[in-house]
């Protein structure tokens, strides 16, 4: 865990606080001693303000987001800049997060969204245009406008960029004579053949189905009756060669009982950095890529929290130990600056250009279409 | 009386009702549900029957299975252990019902992962076995976790059972077993029935020990339902399915009752639920 | 009445220990074959141990037990040909009456047919007089009848010995005697040996041929009903088998010719167990051996002057509670003959109570 070296314990923070509050050492000590002060030193941009100055947001902030996502460190921090603890809220998938909101009521004040679901968000009057006065830590010039974009609905922004990655897979290579495989033809090949009974895949609609239908070389998001029928016959010949479907894979790669899984970036980092035989790859034939983004629902009982915790997340400094935390690339350029160029140039967070180039990202209408759910329950079924 | 009434209705009736409309509704474009009058969530049941068969399939048999568990425990908690031990015993049965399943679920994750009891087969050379994501994972987990539902009321009557009765039937020239088959089972068959019930009824809506398990690979009505209204947000379909989920309960429940009593002869000292 | 020396059943130098509590205390008793034998006393003093290490449900700790002249302190009970009508019957509740009755007989190996199980189980029911009950309920039953099933089912297995432990204690006071008549004849009729535990010293008194009395674990003294009343070992039993009149004294001479002097009076009587002079004991009086009459009697009778302090009509006789200044409150039983020539006593009424010197007995205060 040598990435987490890098922040301080929570009594130590409070320590520092105080000292600071008292006036027993000076502000440049403080912001360097607790990491605060990397944004300041490095980029020159100010602390926000209104998070460091104990302005009355209340003592809570609901967010729901993912597993393995959020540094706890960093929401001790925020705790004890702003008094606001932080509720975490853990979700599978955008479909769960969605159902959710539909139903009402979920007490959210910030919450995680996938690219491809925004605009069905927005359209379902389910999340409020952010206001940007309140998160001046977000800085559009140096977000990538291709993982920040889908933020912007109809000119307006709903969403702030988090992270971003990509869809492949996670081989055990000492189980292959230490080759990965590299394709989701082979990927479902070797599935049926020498790996059978080792492969898992996410209980997710969208990447299961996605990365089936690449194996024909049809579109990842596609909805065509024809194509999906090959897709979902495919899935139902490797469905007594499987594993397991399930989104959260990490422990069967881990204890050696899965060999191959569908994975996300930040898992797929997460097994290497632990078990270097665990080798991340994409598909050469493409698949998802996707971006995350925070958002705000309509009706957040403590929006003035939600609003003060994005922007405190997105404070270069916090942002870069998040990213050193979840493994995920973020696509903010103030970060990436202070990152090390051997992080830069991680092939599982930065995958090489022609096959980057490749991925898609996910289209709006997979999240809402009912053959594909349909399709899905009928595999898991079968 | 009318505060009763309006709590049961408020509680079980009123949930059942919108369930029971949703049914005939539509999915909305994003999900959710839109009100309509439609068969057609009920003529697409045949979707959902494989989720229906396992349930079928796997509830009888975990509600046997926690059975042929649970009546063993259940007997030595109330015949047999001594007073002391009676009480730390049945302390024991009852704490894991503390904590979630959910956790609980986790250890049997591991015991029954490639590290756990397969690592152990491994090295007395029975060679590769899967155990976790199997059908039989799922049953682990199901006694498992609905073992104190039934030895309760078991336990219960076999407590109440009049010792002098087993004093009779030795007396009357019965052997141990005899005895056993033909006074102590008998009269325990209430705690079993209610037992059995129990476990049966709370089986066909369980999702989460399949789901965890099972891999995702052994998929109940439950999971069904689950994916339904979390997933796929078809709440109209998902509300036909629970209906339907309901119409089964309903008719085995009456079966079961209906086989019981002929099977009890009609006693009337012998409560089924 | 049993024949003398045909013994079924022995416990010899039996004793049962329950950690530190003794339940049986070396105890010894033969059954005779046929014979109707009670064991009397209240309740812990071991009589219902004993009657379980007939049954087999306890194993002595020491000694054995004899059926037949066979030691069987290890058969359990399901291989002795014993059985029990238990205190409130044990009656299976998911059984009809019928199939109560057969379960000992569905036992017996080899198999016995159909036919010859219902015609028992029949002849069992008119045995008890409940005839056609077959088909009922235990439920359905009154706590008379139930009892009644309860005996068909321990006689219908034509058991050597048939244990009854306080088998009405729960019927009301008429439906016991009838009972306890029933039972009689029953025993008679059958020819099986019975064996009662019983608290009741009228029970015991009425329906057996021998009386085992226990105290404490032990007995104290085995005798037909006549011989326990009219010739008891002890005060204890003396108390407990009917009613008698205790007065204390010292013993002022030993030997067949007894004498003790209670409050300034010499009396002589028997004494069972040999008393020391000086010693301190009881002169003990049934009631039915004093008379009461309203002037002095005759010299040949001890009389003692005494109040009338309470009346009790038995019917058949009078139970008057008197009071004298030395001897304190005693009872007197007057016959009704006696009490036509006397005329009743009224509370509060002064009158003179006498005995012959020589009846009654001396017990030392045990």
């Amino acid at each position: 865990m040598s990435d987490r070296n890098d922040f301080i314990s929570r009594t130590k923070f409070m320590e520092e606080l105080m000292r600071y509050k008292k006036g027993s050492v000076s502000r440049r000590h403080f912001l360097g001693v607790t990491g605060l002060g990397l944004a300041t030193s490095v980029l020159g941009a100010t602390l926000s303000r209104q998070a460091m100055a104990q302005a009355n947001i209340g003592d809570r902030v609901v967010i729901a987001s993912w597993p393995n996502y959020h540094d706890p460190a960093d929401f001790e921090s925020f705790k004890a800049a702003t008094g606001a603890a932080v509720d975490l809220n853990v979700f599978g998938s955008n479909e769960e997060m969605l159902a959710k909101l539909q139903a009402g009521g979920t007490g959210w004040d910030v919450f995680v969204p996938t690219n491809y679901t925004i605009t069905t968000y927005v359209e379902l009057g389910l999340i409020e245009p952010l206001d940007m006065s309140k998160i001046p830590n977000y800085d559009a010039n140096a977000f990538d406008p291709r993982f920040a974009g889908p933020g912007t609905v109809d000119g307006k922004i709903y969403a702030v960029s988090k992270d971003w990655g990509t869809t492949g897979m996670a081989t055990n290579t000492a189980n292959n004579n230490s080759k990965a495989v590299t394709s989701w033809k082979e990927f479902w090949d070797i599935t049926q053949g020498a790996f059978s009974g080792r492969t898992t895949v996410h209980d997710y609609q969208l990447t299961t189905i996605g990365n089936a239908l690449k194996y024909f070389g049809y579109s990842f998001n596609s909805v065509d009756p024809k194509e999906l029928a090959d897709a979902e016959k495919l899935l139902l010949d490797v469905k007594p060669h499987l594993f397991a479907i399930t989104s959260d894979y990490q422990p069967a790669m881990r204890n050696g009982d899965a060999w191959l899984a569908m994975c996300w970036t930040g898992d797929g980092k997460q097994l290497n950095r632990d078990m270097p035989e665990i080798e991340y790859t994409l598909g050469k034939e493409g698949g998802e890529i996707w971006s995350d983004f925070y958002a705000v629902p309509i009706g957040a009982p403590h929006r003035d929290a939600a609003y003060a915790l994005i922007n405190y997340l997105l404070d270069p400094a916090i942002n870069m130990k998040e990213t050193l935390f979840h493994g995920q690339p973020v696509a903010d350029a103030r970060v990436n600056a202070m990152l090390t160029p051997e992080r830069l140039a991680d092939p599982i967070l930065y995958p090489a250009a022609e096959l980057l180039n490749a991925l898609e990202f996910g289209a709006a209408e997979t999240l809402t279409n009912p053959d594909r759910a349909e399709l899905m329950a009928r595999f898991k079924s079968a | 009386m009318f505060p009763a009434t309006a709590w049961f209705v408020a509680m079980l009736v009123l949930p059942l009702i919108v369930v029971f409309v949703f049914s005939f509704g539509e999915r909305g474009p994003a999900g959710g549900y839109v009100p309509a009058f439609s068969f057609a969530n009920f003529l697409n049941l045949g979707a959902r029957w494989a989720a229906f068969k396992n349930t079928m399939v796997l509830a009888p048999i975990g509600t046997i299975a926690c059975l042929f568990i649970a009546y063993p425990l259940a007997y030595f908690l109330a015949v047999r252990a001594s007073a002391k031990w009676q009480t730390m015993l049945l302390i024991l049965v009852i704490v894991p019902f503390w904590t979630s399943i959910l956790i609980r679920s986790y250890a049997w994750i591991f015991l029954l992962g490639g590290k756990g009891l397969p690592n152990v087969f491994a090295a007395l050379g029975l060679g590769h076995i899967q155990l976790i994501n199997t059908p039989f994972a799922v049953l682990v987990g199901i006694v498992y976790g609905y073992l104190p539902l039934m030895v309760f009321p078991i336990y219960v009557s076999l407590e109440r059972l009049d010792k002098r009765l087993l004093e009779a039937a030795s007396d009357l020239g019965a052997p141990p077993l005899n005895t056993f088959l033909s006074v102590t089972l008998p009269l325990s068959m209430p705690g079993v029935a209610t037992g059995c019930m129990l476990v049966f009824i709370l089986l066909m809506g369980e999702f989460l020990i399949p789901a965890m398990l099972g891999g995702g690979k052994v998929f109940f009505v439950g999971n069904a339902l689950v994916d339904l209204f979390v997933q796929s947000r078809n709440w109209a379909f998902g509300s036909a399915v629970a209906v339907a989920l309901v119409l089964v309960m309903l008719v085995t429940v009456t079966a079961y009752m209906r086989f019981t009593r002929r099977w009890s002869g009609g006693r009337d000292d012998i409560s089924l639920m | 009445m049993a024949e003398q020396n045909d013994p079924i059943a022995e416990l010899r130098n039996t004793s049962k220990h329950y950690g530190k509590v003794i339940a049986a205390d070396n105890v010894s008793l033969t059954i005779q074959r046929g014979e109707f034998l009670s064991f009397l006393g209240p309740s812990g003093c071991g009589k219902t141990t004993a009657l379980r290490m007939l049954a087999g449900f306890e194993v002595p700790t020491s000694g054995d037990v004899l059926l037949d002249g066979q030691r069987v302190n290890d058969l359990p009970p399901y291989r002795r040909p014993i059985n029990m009508v238990f205190q409130h019957y044990a009656l299976f509740p998911h059984l009809t009456v019928f199939d109560n009755i057969a379960y000992g007989l569905r036992q017996q190996r080899p198999r016995l047919q159909k036919a010859e199980i219902a015609r028992a189980v029949d002849k069992a029911l008119d045995t008890v007089r409940l005839p056609g009950y077959g088909t009922r309920r235990i439920y359905e039953m009154s706590g008379g009848q139930q009892q009644r099933v309860a005996l068909a089912r321990a006689i219908v297995n034509e058991p050597k010995l048939l244990l009854l432990d306080e088998p009405m204690a729960a019927l009301d006071k008429k439906l016991r005697r009838d009972m306890q008549i029933e039972l009689q004849t029953l025993q008679r009729q059958l020819g099986i040996t019975f064996v009662l535990v019983t608290h009741d010293q009228e029970e015991a008194l009425s329906m057996s041929d021998r009386i085992c009395v226990m105290q404490g674990g032990k007995i104290v003294q085995i005798g037909s009903p006549r011989a326990l009343y009219d010739s008891p070992n002890t005060r204890y039993v003396a108390d407990f088998v009917g009613k008698t009149n205790f007065f204390a004294g010292v013993v002022t001479a030993s030997g067949d010719s007894c004498q003790i002097r209670v409050v300034g009076l010499n009396h002589t009587a028997n004494a069972p167990r040999s008393l020391v002079i000086g010693q301190t004991a009881s002169l003990c009086l049934r009631p039915e051996q004093i008379t009461l009459q309203r002037n002095a009697t005759p010299a040949d009778r001890i009389s003692v002057p005494v109040t009338i302090a309470a009346r009790i009509f038995l019917g058949e006789h009078t139970e008057y509670l008197v009071k004298n200044t030395d001897l304190g409150e005693f009872l007197v039983l007057v016959p009704r003959q006696a009490e036509a020539v006397e005329g009743a006593f009224e509370p509060g009424q002064a009158a003179h109570a006498s005995w012959r010197d020589g009846v009654g007995l001396i017990l030392g205060n045990d």
